[in-house]
């Protein structure tokens, strides 16, 4: 039998750690309480009467130790190195002032690197706002067998970047699948170089980052359509509504906020965008390197042990961070314009 | 008082990561009594002398993917080492060597966490050389190069910081290379299989048979020119790189102008598939499906092609690879042993390095029948596994070629960094698609190669 305690009912919130009952010693794990759990504040009233100004610091530092490590920090150390002649391998490295961006600003690689980031965000940010949308629509309702197509548009999400590269390397050689059903169809004499020609790898590079999120960004959708209510549909349906204007004036009004943050993360993404152009372009970013993006030169010119110059590559990783925020921006003004 | 705490919490955030910053860009660590790369070691494992102290303690050994399948050989040297010298610990890590490897390892190093022992590639070896961060073998045991192939050991050398060639690594194992081709595709473009060329216009002068062959149901070779640079420009004794490895040069000799022509016309005339310019040059499947008349360089692909494509193997055969104007084969791309500056225990880090890449253990790996390498010390190549090959089958012909090239063979191949690598193969690329001459390529590629290394310094 297990000796109990009777212990006092509190009326106060957040008191139960700092009372004790009458006529039982404090535990341990009490006294300790008291030492640490916040007490009644001077002047304070409510559920502020037992908080301490450090307490949401306490609860939040684990988090903020990370986000500065890993975020804080390396962004203000690759601001610092920009300023530098700093090499991958360490060693000394010396004030330069503002000489690597100078040079950034007249290197032509670095704006044909731009070139190809700012275009793969123009086309893919739209097409991946809207794509998923139309799927989601599509899959919402609750039809027989429905959980297979969820599935199947899903799945490409879950295969590895590099599996699913080497799988359009196969489906847009000379002699693969898509090739082989337009001459079949004969919709085409020979191959078209989708492998070859640099502006078809770029484009292939966008297919294959749609066809990869389309699923991902499906499931955002498919979360903010439950909560466009069915009774505006109901009412625009008796109404004579068809179903484009119903998407055009019910629902995506109610998945806006959910469309934003599809663009933004989108937006980031297709400037980042790296492992498609290495898969379709191989490691030379396309022919004659026509296709590196932003992240793939600043490979190139900064992380390579041997010959890269981590300053001159820190300061392109400033001009991509600029220039990510700025267009975040930009999108998050628009809206606000469109809204208001 | 609320904006008070604000600010100082903020500012206490900015002094962190400042002082994190800080730590980032100084670098180093502390202990020790000399200096290697930015971190504080010993003092014999740096600057003149032979290295002493006893074999003792635990040292960490790295190799780069070869646990899953060699795990039972590698436990069996490290447990008869630590066997034969009491006290001495070896902990063995294997890492997965993605094209990451370099750059993660360089990593390790700055942050004077490099393995004890560590198998490396060439381009590692050279970036860890410049910085510091290896043991100068030939200096801390100078009978260290008695076991190995003379040639091999010879031209394993690295630049450091000076520019001074030293010995930091240990010749482990290495593929081969050799021609391989399927005989039926060669005889149909009246090539005689027998007589493989002697030097790369040659060879490129038999896919210009194919091409016209084929008429485009099957090609020679693939296009993409990464695996041909700088391999071609050393087996044709062309200068790659300035004697400093500092700029560039290859642009000044006029036979690199002609290979790109040859490369322009071999891809024009459809010798090559078209969409295999800037994507894989592995022609693995292609030639296990009688596409592509030359296969990959190396024996291994031989056993490939043997245990896939039986058909395709019993057209198979292989040939020495051509020789050119250097008049010796290359090694291709051999792996190597090195020993980390920054060991703590550097005589057991040593002491182990050299037994795992004595002959006896060399010769047991290469025995192994899930591997298909080469040893680099002379009495492994003159096992009988590898001199008394008895069968005709190209698999078989292959291990002698290559054992044979091997006694004379160098590490010759330059070694550029993947930057400038694909800085040059790019502009050949251009004008292989023929939007530049070769002459205009050529000197762009020559350009961009200099700006690269130009910034390294």
């Amino acid at each position: 039998m297990v000796a109990t305690e009777t212990v006092k009912p509190v009326s106060v919130p957040g008191a139960e750690g700092t009372a004790s009952a009458p006529g039982t010693a404090p535990s341990r794990l009490r006294r300790f309480g008291r030492a640490v759990l916040p007490g009644p504040a001077p002047g304070a009233n409510g559920a502020a009467l037992y908080r301490r100004w450090w307490l949401p610091w306490l609860w939040t530092a684990p988090a903020i130790v990370c986000a500065v490590v890993f975020g804080v920090f390396p962004f203000l150390n690759t601001v610092l190195l920009s300023f530098t002649d700093a090499k991958p391998l360490g060693g000394a490295a010396s004030f330069v002032g503002l000489d690597n961006y100078t040079r950034m600003l007249g290197d032509s690689d670095f704006w044909l690197a731009t070139r190809n980031s700012i275009l793969y965000a123009i086309v893919v940010v739209p097409l991946m706002v809207l794509l998923p949308l139309m799927l989601a629509v599509l899959v919402e309702k609750n039809l027989p067998g429905i959980g297979f197509f969820r599935s199947a548009f899903y799945t490409p999400v879950l295969a590895s970047s590099v599996v699913v590269g080497l799988s359009w390397q196969w489906l847009l050689a000379d002699d693969g699948l898509v090739n082989t059903w337009l001459e079949k169809a004969h919709l085409i004499r020979s191959a078209v170089p989708f492998l070859s020609d640099s502006w078809l790898i770029l484009f292939s590079a966008m297919g294959l980052t749609l066809w990869k999120g389309l699923g991902w960004y499906m499931i955002f959708y498919l979360a903010a359509l439950g909560n466009v209510p069915k009774e505006l549909h109901e009412a625009a349906q008796m109404d004579g509504a068809g179903t484009v204007r119903r998407f055009w004036h019910i629902t995506m009004p109610g998945v806006r906020q959910a469309m934003m943050l599809v663009g933004t993360l989108t937006g980031i993404g297709s400037l980042r965008v790296f492992t498609e152009i290495y898969m379709l372009g191989s490691s030379t970013g396309g022919p004659g390197g026509a296709d590196r993006t932003l992240p793939f030169y600043i490979r190139d010119v900064g992380l390579d042990p041997l010959t890269g110059n981590a300053g001159y590559g820190s300061a392109v990783s400033v001009a991509l961070f600029a220039l990510t925020l700025g267009l975040t921006l930009l999108a998050q003004r628009l809206t606000k314009e469109d809204e208001a | 008082m609320r904006a008070g705490r604000l600010t100082a919490s903020v500012a206490g955030i900015i002094a962190l990561t400042l002082t994190a910053a800080g730590c980032g860009l100084s670098g180093g660590s502390s202990g020790g009594d000399s200096t290697a790369g930015g971190c504080k070691v010993d003092k014999g494992n740096v600057g003149s002398g032979k290295l002493t102290g006893d074999v003792k303690g635990q040292i960490t050994f790295q190799t780069t993917n070869l646990k899953k399948d060699f795990g039972d050989f590698f436990n069996g040297v490290i447990t008869s080492f630590e066997k034969a010298h009491p006290g001495a610990k070896v902990k063995w890590i294997d890492d997965p060597g993605d094209n990451t490897f370099t750059q993660r390892t360089v990593a390790d190093a700055q942050a004077c966490t490099l393995p004890d022992v560590i198998n490396v590639n060439a381009e590692t070896a050279t970036a860890l050389t410049k910085a510091g961060y290896l043991l100068d073998l030939g200096v801390k045991d100078p009978d260290v190069a008695k076991p190995f192939v003379p040639a091999f050991w010879k031209t394993s050398t690295y630049p450091d910081a000076s520019g001074k060639a030293i010995h930091t690594t240990l010749p482990w194992y290495t593929g081969g290379v050799l021609l391989t081709y399927n005989k039926d595709l060669l005889t149909k473009a009246g090539i005689d299989p027998a007589k493989p060329p002697t030097s790369i216009f040659g060879l490129f002068a038999d896919y210009e048979k194919i091409a016209r062959s084929a008429k485009g149901k099957y090609f020679a070779t693939m296009a993409n020119p990464v695996w041909r640079i700088p391999g071609d420009f050393d087996q044709m004794d062309i200068r790659t790189l300035s004697a400093d490895g500092r700029s560039a040069v290859f642009a000044d000799d006029p036979r690199t102008t002609q290979w790109v022509a040859w490369m322009a016309k071999l891809y024009k005339e459809g010798a090559m598939p078209k969409d295999s310019l800037s994507s894989s040059n592995d022609p693995s499947t292609l030639y296990s499906q009688g596409k592509v008349a030359y296969g990959s360089t190396n024996p291994s692909f031989v056993r490939f092609v043997k245990q896939n494509s039986p058909t395709v193997y019993a057209r198979t055969a292989v040939g020495q690879q051509p020789y050119d104007a250097l008049g010796r084969a290359s090694a291709g791309a051999p792996q190597y042993i090195s020993v980390a500056a920054t060991s703590k225990h550097a005589p057991v880090a040593l002491a182990f390095a050299e037994y795992l890449t004595d002959a006896e253990n060399q010769t047991a790996w290469c025995k192994d029948p899930n591997v298909v390498i080469f040893p680099t010390t002379s009495a492994s190549l003159n096992d009988p596994f590898f001199q008394n090959v008895t069968g005709s089958d190209p698999f078989s012909q292959a291990r002698k070629l290559v054992a044979d090239q091997l006694k004379t063979a160098d590490t010759n191949q330059t070694n550029l960094s993947p930057a400038v690598q694909n800085a040059i193969v790019a502009q050949v690329q251009l004008a292989m698609q023929g939007k530049k001459s070769p002459a205009q390529a050529v000197k762009d590629a020559q350009a961009k190669a200099n700006e690269l290394l130009k910034q390294a310094g």
